[in-house]
């Protein structure tokens, strides 16, 4: 699992993020479960943010992040196309400063009542 | 207001009809049976176009049959409106010529706005990145929504070629808003839209909302030329074609939001 996510900033309240500093513009990042990925690169062609491609050998190939790329949005939809269910985002964004997460819990699969 | 009956006369009096249409030997139905589905049952057709419904950014190159696309418009058209003001109509855009102009138009002014108010693309203590963040930072507070970091990064991804504001799509739709509509137009836009995406995904279509298509509205000359006549407006649009992969196989995880729940005398927060 490539989970990266960053500690938050302590911010003053009137501070606006900076787009390219990770600690305040933070993207959560994927989790990738090399075992399970049989690297069909779906997930590298529909990720909207373009931060994942393929590394290793030709016959074995696995996704990864692409280096420090930012911007996952936390859509899911590199799970939704994974035949084998080996990529996740579990977090949503967050900005430092430009508004705090409220009233909001976990990620969940839709829950049956 | 003593002429409104209240619900339990109502009920009654749906007795009574189809008691008297029974004595006269008509087939009367004024009465729905209620129908509670089991706690945990499975899906039916619409929770799972629901749950397997995802913005598709990547379409396969064919062309959508235009019956599709008239079905699912069709959806739309049954919308839920304010005071059934349907404040809304459409544009189909399937000529890739038309796409394409759209394109590049957005594309121009994503670059435009990334030339003037994106600071990432000087390094850290420059002078050039200090000006531009003060203008940008101001901008971000006037406009918390339009200048949210994401569209933000999105507008860099257009701007620098990384991603289609269209994605690329084989049809567009663009729903115009009639800005006279009941109380507030842009809820109504938002819902009609809902129908036909989801229509769209029942059918085996991907869409995707594509909230830059407003940049279009600052071209006067092009939304002439599309067709679009005050007092309607371009409020939306959404991308429409075959999706890449399988990307309905299985429903995601997604957050949970906070519910107050009354009932009782009582109140609960649930997630």
């Amino acid at each position: 699992m490539s989970d990266a996510s960053v500690e938050k900033a302590a911010v003053p309240a009137d501070h606006l993020p900076i787009w390219d500093d990770p600690h305040e513009a933070i993207y959560h990042r994927v989790s990738i479960d090399l075992d399970k990925c049989d690297g069909c690169k779906l997930c590298v062609v529909v990720c909207p943010a373009n931060i994942l491609e393929l590394f290793g050998p030709k016959d074995s190939q696995k996704a990864r992040l692409k280096g420090d790329a930012n911007g996952c949005m936390s859509c899911n939809n590199c799970y939704a196309v994974c035949a084998s269910q080996g990529i996740i985002a579990s977090k949503p964004y967050d900005f430092a400063g430009f508004y705090e997460q409220k009233q909001i819990s976990e990620f969940m699969f839709p829950r049956k009542f | 207001m003593d002429d409104i009956a209240n619900s339990h006369d109502l009920e009654e009096l749906e007795c009574e009809l189809d008691a008297a249409a029974a004595k006269a030997g008509r087939k009367a139905r004024r009465r729905t049976a209620i129908h509670d589905i089991e706690p945990g049952a499975d899906w039916n057709d619409v929770e799972h176009a629901i749950l397997t419904r995802r913005s598709i950014r990547k379409f396969k190159g064919r062309q959508v049959p235009a019956h599709m696309i008239r079905r699912i418009l069709e959806m739309g058209r049954f919308a839920p409106s304010q005071g059934n003001c349907q404040p809304w109509s459409f544009v189909v855009v399937r000529d890739k010529a038309m796409i394409a102009e759209m394109e590049q138009y957005c594309v121009a002014v994503c670059k435009n706005m990334t030339a003037t108010i994106d600071y990432t693309n000087y390094p850290a203590g420059s002078e050039q990145r200090a000006v531009i963040m003060a203008n940008t930072q101001k901008l971000n507070r006037e406009n918390p929504n339009s200048f949210h970091p994401v569209p933000m990064t999105a507008i860099k991804s257009i701007a620098n070629g990384r991603f289609a504001v269209f994605h690329r799509a084989p049809t567009v739709i663009l729903i115009l808003m009639d800005k006279r509509g009941v109380g507030v137009p842009e809820v109504d836009v938002g819902v009609v839209g809902t129908n036909i995406v989801l229509a769209a995904q029942s059918v085996g279509l991907g869409t995707c909302w594509i909230g830059f298509s407003k940049l279009l509205s600052s071209n006067p000359a092009l939304v002439e030329k599309l067709g679009v006549q005050p007092p309607f407006e371009i409020a939306e649009a959404i991308s429409v074609g075959y999706p890449i992969g399988n990307p309905t196989q299985q429903a995601i995880s997604r957050q949970t939001h906070q519910i107050v729940w009354w009932e009782d005398g009582k109140k609960e927060i649930l997630y």
